[in-house]
């Protein structure tokens, strides 16, 4: 796994922030805020690009300069990278999630065609295109093969590994680099500025008075392998991708069904396809993005999928400390899940006050940990109705 | 990848017109259309004529109010391949659409306020009609697709994408079938980012392409009724950053494939035209025979290519190859069959 988020520019740097409770808020420099009504964001500290030359990483996109290093650092951690920093797999299937790409360039072409003043070059039009910074990753890493983008809004992340899944599953593939990146942009930023999603107090997820989203950056990676791949090669597995579930809820362009029933069905449909009952589940990360209706559709989803289950199962949403990292929330947040698993330690839910009642016995503490989690879930929505689950499980082998 | 696709039904919009009929033969007239950013005489454009009365019944969904003109390219083209699909087995289709740059002419329209009205007059109604998934949202809800449903995207590579995801969950048994669509807009912001990088075509000049716009989709099951055309096999992860990596990856790919197999060409007054004729000099190509040329319009203009060589295969040329020139980032290849 590997990742770097604005905790910290590295996956273990990142959880251990989590843990400790830090909260990523700062105000924002990357652009111009002061028409909208918020000023923060999550931003992350982009970590030094090691063996790309000076004059390739002025032509990156700030996605692929959060991307490269993050999934290096999860071709590294699973034993796929050799000493001059290149995957030591040549083909290597590529499973990607992004919303906005890298957008920065898109915006500055705009501005420059705007201005009329003959400025603009083709390379920013072309190099905001998401498939550029999918083949940053692969020139960066030494690797080509079969890639896929997956561009399904804020489940996107979840989709990309669930798709990883299905690929080797079918055998279409045997191992495959997945996750997601998502860098901040001034289009993405407004956009929920104007639609009044982001919040001017601090991001409260299932809190009463929760009053909207934290924006942030991150890209996060897994190396996902079959059990014949990872046992020929000797590889430890961390755990196992055992669910995955997706629908689309056709309710409302930006707004879940409220009695959460899309939801619902998506947790059962991962939860099914990993084989456990509901209450096995011993975490959740929820997408818990702190806007009103976001947050209380899925509060009354927990409720319906868990039943007498919610209060024993944990739940908390890690958006609160690194924000909504669009693109890459589902693939963040899954390694985030996975963390938990290894380890018993759970991350708090930050920022809470006053926590919605049917949310209050479930919602993770501090230094909370547990020492039975066989399954944990990852769950994410979007904008367009996409609805995506993730059940990982101890692995026997780990 | 063998994907093994039985083509069970077919859509498209295109500049041609609506229909397959259409983009199987009719001449699309092109359009004078200004870029953005400059004073020099207008380009011609291919445009989808949206006072079609074909996208009449659409413009009137309550859902699809605020929606980009590709969605509605996007919903003719499914509701053509569906025809004859009963509510019942829709709700057990999913719906996977491949895009190159999306809800273009909104995002542009989006950000353009932005910069020329400030921040604080950004339209809440816009915004999320920009996201890649919304047009996806859209036709599956109004079509009830009720299946799992994907927006891809990428160059023109996301076809193959497309189409290899489609047998996977067919594979996986999410759906009964899938409707694998690709779809463009046209927004003058194109001509400038075109014009800069020289591909544009000037009127009476066999040099560069006509931008364009539309959208087409096939449904496709593992179930293979009598006669159907197949895809059997995608192929795609030839990446390139530079003409030389393209070019020797155009060699790869179709050095890979039965030699004796006719090939398709599908890289039309593209930069990568050349490469085509240079990896297919040793093949039988398959006759163009009039064939009316529709502009770049990448993803969809991968899905036209597909269509309209899937109504080549039939007896007589039972199998071909098609390369899906990816203009900006991999090049890909499909291999299809008629059913024997």
């Amino acid at each position: 796994m590997g990742a770097v988020t604005p905790l910290g520019e590295n996956f273990p740097i990142s959880w251990n922030a989590l843990l400790a409770g830090r909260d990523a808020a700062t105000p924002l420099d990357l652009f111009d805020t002061t028409g909208c009504r918020c000023h923060h964001a999550a931003s992350a500290t982009l970590p030094a690009l090691t063996g790309v030359s000076a004059k390739t990483i002025c032509r990156l996109a700030r996605a692929s300069r959060l991307a490269i290093p993050a999934a290096r650092e999860a071709l590294a951690s699973a034993g796929l990278l050799d000493a001059e920093g290149r995957s030591t797999l040549r083909e290597l299937p590529f499973s990607v999630a992004t919303t906005a790409g890298g957008m920065t360039f898109g915006e500055d072409f705009l501005r420059r065609v705007l201005a009329r003043d003959g400025s603009h070059r083709f390379s920013q039009a072309s190099r905001y295109l998401p498939q550029q910074q999918v083949l940053d990753v692969q020139q960066a890493l030494g690797f080509a093969g079969h890639s896929v983008i997956i561009a399904n809004a804020c489940a996107s992340g979840a989709n990309a590994i669930g798709h990883a899944a299905d690929l080797i599953a079918t055998g279409a593939a045997d191992c495959v680099l997945t996750g997601g990146f998502e860098a901040l942009t001034e289009l993405v930023f407004v956009g929920f500025d104007c639609l009044q999603a982001t919040s001017t107090d601090r991001c409260r997820p299932f809190d009463l008075n929760r009053s909207g989203l934290l924006l942030g950056e991150a890209a996060a990676f897994l190396v996902l392998e079959s059990a014949e791949h990872a046992q020929r090669r000797g590889a430890t597995p961390l755990c196992e991708l055992t669910g995955y579930g997706h629908t689309t809820d056709f309710f409302h362009l930006t707004q879940p069904q409220p009695d959460g029933a899309a939801l619902v069905e998506v947790m059962h449909a991962a939860a099914s396809q990993a084989r456990i009952a509901p209450a096995q589940i011993r975490y959740i990360n929820a997408h818990g993005t702190a806007t009103a209706v976001n947050d209380g559709t899925e509060a009354k989803a927990y409720g319906a999928f868990l039943d007498d289950a919610l209060g024993s199962t944990r739940i908390s949403s890690t958006k609160a400390a690194i924000g909504h990292t669009l693109g890459a929330a589902g693939a963040v947040e899954a390694l985030f899940a996975i963390a938990a698993l290894r380890t018993g330690h759970l991350p708090p839910q930050l920022n809470l006050q006053t926590p919605i009642p049917e949310m209050a016995t479930a919602l993770v503490g501090a230094k909370e940990s547990s020492s039975d989690m066989e399954h944990v879930m990852s769950v994410n929505l979007g904008f367009g109705g996409s609805n995506a689950a993730l059940v990982f499980s101890r692995s026997e082998s780990s | 990848m063998k994907i093994d696709l039985a083509v069970i039904g077919q859509g498209a919009v295109s500049p041609a017109g609506v229909g397959l009929d259409a983009l199987l033969h009719r001449m699309p007239v092109p359009l004078p259309v200004a870029a953005l950013g400059q004073q020099d005489p207008p380009w011609p454009v291919l445009r989808v004529d949206l006072k079609d009365p074909a996208f009449a019944r659409w413009q009137r969904e309550a859902r699809l109010r605020r929606a980009s003109s590709m969605t509605f390219f996007l919903i003719e083209a499914a509701e053509q391949a569906l025809a004859g699909i009963s509510p019942s087995d829709r709700a057990e289709t999913g719906l996977i659409v491949a895009f190159s740059a999306g809800c273009l002419s909104y995002s542009r329209r989006f950000f353009e306020g932005i910069v020329k009205q400030g921040q604080k007059t950004a339209s809440p109604a816009l915004f999320p009609e920009t996201v890649f998934n919304s047009p996806v949202s859209h036709v599956a809800s109004v079509l009830g697709l009720n299946g799992a449903a994907y927006a891809l995207c990428g160059d023109e590579t996301a076809w193959v994408a497309a189409l290899q995801t489609a047998s996977i969950w067919l594979r996986r048994g999410r759906v009964k079938q899938v409707l694998v669509m690709g779809a463009e807009e046209f927004d003058p912001i194109v001509l400038d980012a075109y014009r800069s990088a020289r591909w544009l075509r000037r009127e009476n000049s066999d040099h560069g392409f006509l931008a364009s716009e539309g959208a087409a989709g096939i449904l496709v099951s593992r179930a293979r009724p009598e006669n159907a055309r197949m895809i059997t096999t995608a192929r795609d992860g030839l990446i390139y950053r530079t003409k030389k990596e393209a070019s020797a990856a155009a060699k790869r790919l179709l050095s890979e494939s039965d030699p004796a197999l006719p090939c398709y060409p599908s890289a039309q007054h593209n930069w990568l035209g050349p490469l085509e004729k240079k990896a297919t000099q040793n093949r039988t190509l398959v006759p163009m025979g009039g064939r009316p040329y529709l502009g770049e319009a990448f993803t969809a203009s991968a899905a036209w290519h597909t269509l309209r060589a899937l109504n080549r295969v039939s007896s007589e040329l039972p199998c071909l190859l098609l390369p899906v020139w990816g203009l900006n980032h991999q090049l890909g290849l499909l291999e299809l069959e008629a059913q024997k």
